[in-house]
């Protein structure tokens, strides 16, 4: 299976934070079915650079699929049309000769736009700092064997830590909520032994932290986990529930 | 100036406790005056900022990334080393220690390996206390598998996800302490100089990468984590934005450059497919556990792999290394495969490829065990080419993955240059000229968790520190030249892309300074490196300006940075008179095209001191003296 | 009570008071359809059954009544506050967007769905609550308003919406409760459409029935 297809490519340009952006037209020929979106979009911006035009600026780093570092909507959906796929990951082979492809930022109040589809989302890593650790100093920890784990715990825990923080989720989501994001490491941390000393202290710090920073309300919509890379599922924006009314009504911590 | 990798003396075991016990310490109260800059955001570089945040002390965090989360640690698949010795098959901190140094094929140093395997057993401890959630036996306790050059089952994992896992640990921890108010985050920022005040590393100087402006930070020591520099050959498994260009900035600033022909080219990738790939993909090593690998006999046979049979298939590395087999540590895969591809018999539309097959496991423990195991490994196969290993033997192909070299550091891991640190896979420290697998993870968290802690305050409480300010002489002088530099860079308005530059380094140094290097070719490249590197001053093709985000911008002063830095790998290769791990130079070799040491000449570690513009490097050598182990040819047959 | 305030004014404990008035409202449905369906046992049936709810449940009635008031409200008042903080979150929106395999009918129109119903309540409450019952008993109010088809059409336009809404609002509810395991989820899901489907088609066969047939 080999061959080039020829689309037609609309995407958002933004020179800078807070400035007007609108969409440009751009012809990607002979594209290799084999090459990943990002190379596709490589292709295009060697094009660019050497008619003297900026190229799309774009996140990436590891391209396999891990970092969570790219992300973009394309044609109305969170890393394109493939499920389970960065759009690092995702391959041309999944678009047909003669196509035409909106792409777009990750839209969201708490991601602001930094450039074209680059956007600013450290709002997630301030969700982390609220509470999305286990206090534990180095050194002082015991063998780590005395704590087992059962291994079905261990598995849904490791689900839940699947999360590559790429925003998807906030930028699926029709209310722009971080629910699914803020739940995997919840769940993640509820789900061991090691995570349920601070369990009520983190829920209720990360929703919270969650709302401060301008994301939505979960609305159970359930886009997120349709376009979740590592199809983290909503059972887990559950266990949150559940830790969150615990947390609220019968632990100390408000 | 000489080399002292200040080793402690006593017994091989008892030196890093010995040394903890005696290391001038930091009062609580004067650890909260000390400012601590670290470089990198990965394994290393997160867990060193944790860790020396919670001692108290003041740490700023940098990365390149929007998110420290995103460091290429995160991409580690395969699991992490520990002599735990939980599975009872005769595991120990010494056979831990003596199959890295043998792995290293000896030359890495005695003192610094042995506290690796020692502290290998606290990482575990300290991650599962962090709530990584690394995979268990059904009675709740964690469970191991093996992995490539060694015997035993010492592995712990996290699916195939380990090294994203052990990065989100030290990650959360670090924001833990960020909420602390002990570490400040500075994504977003490429270092581009490290500013000396009276012989002391004292500051960076860093591009901020959205505003593009240049920005000064002073503190009492630097740590330097910023990974490797596998880039230089282009296609790599590194993270598109791994670079040299920190290091390489301190090299220029005093630090010694450690072996930096060392370079680990990882057998399981998945194959080049064509022009315009942008980089490649690996597939964990713990699919060789279970897979094997193979090309058919005949190289004209056609058929589909699933089609030929049992008897029509060369299971090479079985047949040459009946002892190991497929489980031969990464270097010697990687020769073997290139061997038979560059005897015609790969595989695939290019001919550089060979099956790994687990077909075989497949019949044996049934789909559903290895769906639990690889599963993810398997769906990401079949997204990068479209073919299910279920149904089809997957394709791989070597490709740079690791580089052993970096900074030469001492057993405090500092460099050259005091007060700067060097930790992870920037520093040259342990790994010798071969990483094992799952080490890398194992060097990352013991440099960063329980090594740098203490060696820090050691140098802190022992020196004295006139206060600098980030307005200084030194800071603006080198931010003067990192602007000139720029500048430069930007005036050129020729006609190639970066990225078109970068293409034809890489592949000038894959061909000439990859798995197999030549004299001739070494030189050869030395002079086509030169060539390219004028031509990138007079013909570059840059868009955009200086103060903006301008990623192209910012790649262009990474592979400038590349380009003077090929040179050193190559004089490195050049220099070393021996063939030993990764470093293959065909003119030393046994006759079954094993690499031939020299222990008599060349046991020791190349330092290059930087020479000067235009100036040739200075080689120093730091003798490997093996008091406890006795280099061995290193036999895997 | 400041850590009630602060819990239930929380992103999480705004769908909580949602999920609780939504189920709450669920219940009352079901009473409520099983009284009106006695319509179709006649005249007696239907008058002796509002007759006995008001006696025998003398003090019941208005209390519960109070209550859903009150729930009402909250639900009405969450409601817009989060429909308004979920526009804010949002300020500038997709060019383009497709849905990505999660959304349904009944989810993705849950504040349309919602103010219609509250229209259509208000004008119910208006037409059979607040209305002298001096002149005219339920039951003649009943067939006079729907031998009206604008009205008839009215009710089942609202019925369909009350199905929509709860087609996402049952499941939706127990997921806010964390309710959500393997095992159940299969039961929630279905049942929770069934439920809509049965109060939609129960409720708007009333008006056609007496559109039809006893007019």
């Amino acid at each position: 299976m080999n061959g080039t297809i020829n689309l037609t490519l609309k995407v958002w340009r933004q020179p800078g934070p807070g400035q007007k952006g609108k969409f440009e037209i751009y012809q990607a020929k002979d594209i290799n079915i084999h090459m990943s979106f990002l190379e596709m979009l490589d292709v295009v911006n060697e094009e660019l650079i050497l008619s003297g035009k900026d190229p799309i600026a774009f996140d990436h780093d590891c391209r396999e699929g891990i970092c969570g570092m790219c992300g973009a909507v394309v044609n109305g959906k969170a890393h394109g049309p493939k499920k389970g796929t960065t759009l690092c990951q995702l391959h041309m082979r999944h678009f047909r000769d003669g196509d035409t492809i909106v792409i777009e930022p990750f839209r969201s109040k708490a991601f602001p736009i930094i450039r074209d589809l680059v956007v600013d989302r450290s709002a997630f890593d301030e969700i982390i700092i609220a509470g999305g650790y286990i206090s534990v100093n180095t050194g002082s920890a015991p063998d780590a064997n005395s704590i087992p784990v059962p291994p079905q715990n261990a598995e849904l825990a490791m689900d839940a830590a699947a999360c590559i923080g790429c925003g998807a989720c906030v930028a699926q989501c029709p209310n722009g909520s971080a629910m699914l994001f803020v739940a995997s490491k919840v769940s993640h941390l509820a789900l061991l032994p090691q995570g349920r000393p601070e369990a009520a202290k983190r829920v209720l710090s990360m929703t919270g932290r969650m709302k401060e920073l301008g994301f939505g309300n979960c609305g159970n919509e359930r886009e997120c986990e349709a376009v979740c890379p590592k199809q983290i599922s909503i059972s887990h924006i559950a266990r949150l529930n559940r830790e969150f009314l615990k947390a609220g009504l019968f632990s100390r911590e408000t | 100036m000489s080399l002292n990798p200040s080793i402690p003396s006593g017994p091989l075991e008892a030196k890093w406790t010995k040394y903890c016990s005696e290391i001038k310490l930091v009062s609580p109260a004067n650890k909260r005056k000390f400012e601590i800059i670290v470089v990198g955001t990965g394994l290393a570089g997160a867990s060193a900022s944790a860790a020396l945040a919670e001692l108290g002390y003041n740490v700023k965090t940098f990365c390149i990334q929007d998110s420290p989360r995103r460091a290429h640690s995160i991409a580690a698949q395969g699991g992490i080393n520990a002599a735990k010795n939980y599975q009872g098959d005769g595991d120990s901190i010494w056979r831990l220690f003596y199959d890295t140094i043998k792995g290293g094929d000896f030359r890495a140093r005695e003192a610094n390996v042995y506290r690796l395997a020692e502290l290998s057993v606290k990482i575990i401890d300290h991650c599962v206390a962090q709530g990584v959630p690394f995979a268990r036996e059904y009675g709740g306790l964690l469970a191991n598998r093996s992995f490539g050059g060694a015997l035993v089952s010492r592995t712990f994992y996290a699916r195939g996800q380990t090294g994203q896992q052990l990065l989100l640990g030290a990650y959360s921890a670090m924001l833990r302490q960020v909420k602390a108010g002990r570490v400040s985050l500075f994504p977003r920022r490429e270092v581009l100089d490290i500013v000396l005040v009276k012989g002391q590393a004292r500051g960076i100087v860093a591009r901020n990468l959205v505003t593009g402006e240049l920005e000064s930070y002073a503190a009492h020591a630097v740590v330097l984590a910023t990974g490797g520099y596998g880039n230089i050959y282009f296609l790599s498994t590194n993270g598109m934005n791994s670079n040299v260009s920190a290091s390489f900035r301190a090299y220029k600033r005093g630090a010694f450059f450690g072996n930096p022909c060392f370079v680990q080219i990882h057998p399981t990738c998945i194959p080049v497919s064509g022009h315009y790939q942008s980089k490649l993909t690996l597939m964990s090593e713990s699919l060789r556990n279970d897979g094997r690998v193979w090309v058919p006999k005949d190289p004209k046979d056609k058929r589909r792999p699933e089609d030929i049979p049992e008897s029509d298939r060369d299971y090479f590395l079985e047949r040459l290394y009946p002892s190991y087999g497929n489980l031969v540590p990464r270097d010697v895969a990687s020769r073997a495969t290139k061997a038979i591809c560059d005897q015609g018999r790969g595989v695939g539309p290019t001919g550089y490829a060979v099956y790994l097959d687990l077909s075989d496991a497949i019949k044996r423990d049934g789909k559903e065990v290895i769906e639990k195991k690889y599963g993810n490994l398997f769906e990401m196969y079949e997204r990068i080419t479209g073919v299910s290993p279920y149904v089809s033997p997957m394709m791989i192909y070597p490709a740079v993955h690791y580089v052993m070299g970096g900074l030469w550091v001492d057993y405090n891991l500092m460099t050259t240059i005091k007060g700067l640190f060097s930790l992870g896979e920037a520093n040259f420290s342990d790994h010798g000229a071969n990483r094992l697998g799952a080490s890398a993870l194992m060097q990352g968290l013991a440099d960063g968790y329980f090594i740098i802690p203490y060696t820090i305050g050691g140098y802190l409480a022992s020196d004295s520190f006139p206060p600098v300010s980030p307005s200084q002489g030194e800071f603006e002088d080198s931010k003067k030249e990192v602007s000139e530099f720029i500048r430069r860079l930007l005036s050129v308005k020729g006609r190639r892309t970066v990225t078109d530059f970068h293409r034809s380094l890489g592949s000038i140094m894959w061909e000439y300074a990859g798995m197999e290097r030549s004299d001739e070719g070494l030189r050869k490249a030395k002079g086509m490196v030169e060539e390219l590197r004028e031509e990138y001053w007079q013909n570059l093709l840059l868009t955009g300006g200086e103060r903006e985000f301008n990623q192209n911008l910012s790649k262009a002063l990474r592979v400038a940075d590349y380009l003077e830095f090929a040179g050193l790998i190559i004089e490195d290769a050049l220099t070393r008179r021996e063939s030993c791990g990764c470093h293959f130079n065909v003119a030393y070799q046994t006759p079954e095209h094993e690499p031939l040491r020299d222990d008599q000449n060349c046991a020791y570690v190349a330092a290059w001191e930087y020479g000067g513009k235009e100036r040739p490097p200075i080689l120093h050598k730091e003798p490997l003296v093996f008091e406890n182990v006795t280099p061995g040819i290193r036999s895997y047959k | 009570m400041n850590w009630f305030i602060i819990f239930i004014t929380s992103s999480v404990g705004k769908k909580l008071v949602m999920a609780f008035t939504g189920l709450c409202f669920v219940l009352f449905i079901i009473v409520h359809l099983f009284g009106n369906l006695t319509i179709f046992l006649g005249k007696e049936s239907f008058l002796s059954y509002v007759e006995d709810l008001h006696r025998s449940h003398k003090y019941l009635i208005p209390l519960a009544e109070v209550f859903l008031l009150i729930f009402g409200l909250l639900h009405i008042v969450f409601g817009l506050v989060l429909y308004i903080q979920n526009l804010k979150a949002r300020p500038i929106s997709y060019n383009l967007r497709k849905n990505a395999g999660g959304r349904t009918v009944g989810s993705g129109t849950m504040p349309y769905t919602g103010l219609f119903l509250l229209i259509f309540i208000s004008l119910h409450l208006v037409r059979f609550r607040f209305v002298e019952k001096i002149t005219q008993n339920d039951f003649t109010i009943l067939i006079n308003t729907f031998n009206n088809l604008g009205y008839v059409i009215f009710y089942i336009l609202a019925m369909v919406a009350l199905g929509l809404h709860l087609s996402h609002g049952i499941w939706s509810s127990f997921q806010t409760f964390g309710v959500n395991h393997p095992k159940y989820n299969g039961l929630i899901e279905k049942g929770g459409i069934l439920l809509s489907i049965l109060f939609a088609v129960g409720f708007a066969s009333i008006p056609i029935y007496i559109f039809t047939k006893l007019s």
